[in-house]
């Protein structure tokens, strides 16, 4: 049997009834229809549930998070104060640390490219929508282990990198930094399935016309970030994982009495840490790009700098690790390298701000809410960054490494380069998700509450850490004079905390009867504004072709659609690398139980793996079990009979002689 | 409604080989994940390494010591039953290409033949290494090595039996035939890695 041989891609004029297109819509929302109910939460891949769920669980992580720093703060807020004792404090500190990074942060930004990278090609799902399933199943299966842990006063309490030799079987015995460890490993499997999905997804189902050098910023910034997660979630995943061998078989890795290395941990874990500051940074930068563009009404200046800028960013970032280990015995040379390298980070970041401010400069500018919080993500985000550079230089590392100054630092950077432009994400897309738009007046009062309340908190903590005040200490004395400013992070905090509560406010009344979105609210000029708020199960009834790098701002009547495609089973178009020209009529597998069943097989083996290494050979049969189900499972199971009947409809007229690319 | 410009892709075919389908660059994201993991434990190894003046670590009995480097054998043979399996998988993947169903049957086969010998004589390879995975941190990162290519084999060999079963009970169609040239880039991976660690584990001992 001979390989089949496309034949080129036809543009052509046909025509298009209304009633051919009922009947289209009529088929496709028969053919996409989502299952409903518990059964249908377990059998579902559609990457628009998949990524809101993601995002929906990364929030209520966030607000226990949120509980943990107030807990803290309560804590710290009076000298000698008794509110925690030290092994909650403990506790809650390496919890807060391990949620906000691990089950907050990085989930949540690449959720938003799981639900948005679609819709912004043009494509009907991901590449991998089951593997994409089981990335969440995974996800929430670590974070509930980590909290029914810690509410059974089992919460990892080595801090959230877990240092050996502190972490370690001798010093901490106990199941509490097992949990830890399993716990990263859920999560980085979850991350690594959602960096797979992403390449494949935004590499190879593009909408006809939309070449590399078309392709939104946003897009380019979660591939970036794909990459990276490609190379630096390994690393900590063999970390911990050789942790908890240490731990659970005696290993001796990073036991220093048999030949083993404290700093190798440090090495390993930091390889992955300083990488991670990025893959929560670069998908941030991919939401302020299309904010700026849709409230400053005019094209980005600079967009290959900033693509560049983008890749760049990720190369750098992987060269900076030492930077967080001055305080240890390594070479000066070496360290040396490491402060050079930290400080030419900052070349490609000031390209894009400026790249940013070129865009913003005499632009009639809209203030809503979401140009705000992108605002306020400029102010928080140089602060924070120039305290980074003040942090790369070894002497002055030395002098207040592991002090407030440095909680003060890493909150500016993430905080204000990450949660910043998220809230103002928040603003700009809740319309897509919901069809509704977010107040604006609670909106400005959202951001104002978190500016102020931010900067209250986090900047004492600068002069703190310059006062010698460590950071992880429950408690301090009043002789040394930390009581006020303490006491004005702790009241900054509330404020903090007061803001968020009125985005929640903001989001129940706007689902209640927030005023309607409409498709683009924003004039904006990406192809998720295409489609309807929220978009149907199919994404797009016909996929869109792109004719210029902004979608909506470049098209005409005369932009054609892509036609052809099944209406009777789930299809959506395969393009080429680079020019995205039409390859394949690909079949999106449906709904499927297995990534569920696999998610269980794996978190049999880490979570009873705490306890015996035999968990692993029998996690293997099970999840072997599980993957010849997920093999031999129909590729859709709500259209069997159909699978074989590959026609789509055909076009009414003749087609022209004309090839796609010429489009 | 009137007329409408379209693209009309209804010729298009559902899946094709290589970089054009999205098969390929999942299965090749994910081995870019495990090629990670393999430096990150070699760069271990050799980090480790300097902790000791003597690699691998004297081995002290009451009388004479014993020789502590790895013994050659099992990994060698393994290493030769590994190079051989190229050739089945490549006859295979091949005639997946060609649509040539009876080669692919073949080549699949003789692969399960070899990688159930690959994993049986890895069983010998973790004595070979004479320290346990307790003893040190030299047997630790060994075991871990050899450990982590041994999942690959198990993984491998589970892929392997999955499609070998399709491919002889169901059908020979061009989703599986994909399916099997990207099964294919995986063993070759699992036996292009295994050189690098039978390098490192076997040979770098005795010759740096």
């Amino acid at each position: 049997m001979a390989q089949a041989i496309p034949k080129p891609v036809q543009l052509v004029d046909i025509e298009l009834t209304e009633a051919d297109i009922a009947r289209d819509k009529r088929e496709m929302e028969r053919t996409w229809r989502r299952p409903k109910g518990l059964w249908g939460f377990l059998v579902e891949t559609d990457h628009k549930v998949i990524g809101l769920r993601y995002i929906i669980t990364a929030f209520i992580f966030f607000l226990f998070g949120g509980i943990e720093a107030a807990l803290m703060r309560i804590q710290l807020a009076f000298p000698e104060n008794h509110f925690l004792n030290p092994d909650r404090y403990n506790q809650v500190f390496t919890v807060h640390g391990t949620t906000m990074m691990f089950l907050f942060a990085v989930p949540i930004v690449t959720a938003m490219g799981i639900y948005f990278v679609p819709l912004m090609i043009g494509a009907r799902d991901v590449a991998f929508p089951r593997l994409n399933a089981y990335g969440y199943f995974v996800y929430l299966i670590g974070g509930i282990l980590l909290y029914t842990s810690f509410l059974l006063n089992t919460g990892p309490d080595a801090g959230w990198f877990s240092y050996v030799p502190l972490a370690g079987p001798s010093y901490s015995p106990g199941k509490r930094v097992d949990i830890w460890a399993q716990m990263i490993t859920f999560t980085e499997i979850s991350g690594l399935a959602g960096a797979i999905v992403v390449i494949g997804t935004a590499f190879k189902m593009r909408a006809p016309g939309m070449s590399l050098n078309r392709i939104p910023l946003f897009v380019w910034a979660q591939v970036v970030t794909a990459f990276m997660i490609l190379f630096a979630m390994p690393s900590v995943m063999l970390a911990s994982g050789l942790l908890a061998s240490d731990r659970l078989v005696d290993t001796h890795i990073f036991n220093p009495a048999e030949g083993g290395d404290a700093i190798l941990y440090q090495h390993m874990f930091w390889f992955f840490g300083h990488p991670e500051v990025y893959i929560i940074f670069i998908p941030a930068l991919g939401f302020i790009s299309p904010i700026i563009i849709a409230f400053a009404r005019r094209k980005i200046f600079g967009y290959t700098a900033m693509v560049l800028s983008l890749v760049a960013t990720a190369f750098i970032g992987f060269g900076l690790w030492v930077h967080h280990m001055f305080a240890t015995p390594l070479p000066q040379l070496g360290e040396s390298f490491f402060t050079a390298a930290s400080m030419m980070i900052a070349i490609p970041t000031g390209v894009q701000i400026f790249c940013w401010l070129a865009t913003l400069w005499g632009s009639k500018l809209q203030m809503r809410t979401p140009l705000l919080f992108v605002l306020g993500f400029f102010t928080i985000f140089v602060i924070g960054g120039l305290t980074g550079l003040m942090l790369a230089s070894v002497p002055l590392d030395l002098q207040i490494h592991d002090t407030f100054f440095v909680v003060a630092h890493l909150h500016y950077v993430l905080i204000g380069g990450s949660v910043f432009p998220l809230f103002g994400a928040f603003y700009y897309w809740f319309p897509k998700w919901s069809g509704r738009m977010l107040g604006e007046r609670l909106g400005k009062w959202n951001f104002w509450l978190m500016f102020i309340g931010f900067n209250l908190v986090f900047f004492p903590m600068h002069q703190l850490g310059l006062k010698g005040m460590p950071r992880r200490v429950y408690t301090y004395l009043p002789e040394t004079g930390w009581g006020n400013l303490n006491l004005l992070a702790s009241i900054g905090a509330f404020i903090l905390a007061i803001g968020v509560l009125v985005f929640i406010v903001n989001a129940i009344s706007a689902l209640r009867a927030g005023e309607v979105a409409g498709d683009n609210p924003w004039a904006a000029d990406s192809l998720e504004w295409a489609t309807s708020s929220p978009p149907p199960d199919y994404n797009f009834l016909y996929l869109p072709t792109v004719s210029g790098r902004y979608a909506l701002w470049s098209q005409t009547d005369k932009t054609p659609i892509v036609y052809g495609l099944s209406t009777q089973k789930r299809e959506t178009l395969v393009t080429s690398v680079i020019a995205a020209n039409p390859e394949l009529r690909f079949d999106v597998p449906g709904t499927s139980i297995w990534p569920f069943m696999v998610a269980l097989a794996t978190a049999e083996a880490f979570i009873v793996g705490i306890f015996t290494p035999w968990a692993f050979p029998i996690g293997a049969v099970l999840a072997f079990a599980a993957l010849a189900g997920w093999f031999f499972a129909d590729p859709d199971h709500s259209n069997k009979k159909v699978i074989e009947q590959t026609e789509g409809h055909r076009p009414a007229t003749q087609p022209k002689e004309l090839r796609a690319e010429e489009a | 409604m009137s007329t409408r410009r379209v693209i009309d892709v209804s010729e298009l075919p559902h899946h094709d080989f290589d970089t054009v389908d999205p098969v390929w660059w999942g299965n090749n994201g994910l081995l870019a994940i495990e090629t990670s993991m393999f430096v990150i434990l070699i760069v271990t190894y050799f980090y480790l390494r300097q902790n000791f003046t003597e690699w691998p670590p004297p081995i002290a009995l009451m009388t004479a010591p014993l020789n502590p480097l790895p013994s050659l054998g099992p990994g060698t043979w393994n290493t030769v039953l590994l190079l051989f399996s190229i050739l089945p998988i490549a006859l295979a993947d091949l005639s997946s290409r060609r649509g040539y169903r009876a080669g692919a049957q073949f080549g699949l086969v003789i692969c399960l033949l070899c990688g159930a010998g690959a994993i049986a004589l890895r069983a010998f390879e973790f004595p070979a290494v004479k320290f346990r995975w307790d003893s040190n941190s030299y047997g630790s990162v060994v075991w871990f090595l050899l450990g982590m290519h041994l999942t690959h084999l198990v993984t491998l060999m589970s892929e392997t039996v999955l499609l070998t079963i399709w491919i002889f009970v169901r059908e020979f169609d061009l989703k599986h035939r994909l399916d099997l040239t990207a099964l294919a880039i995986y063993w070759y991976w699992v036996v292009g890695i295994w050189l690098v660690v039978y390098t490192v584990v076997y040979w770098s001992p005795r010759w740096l």
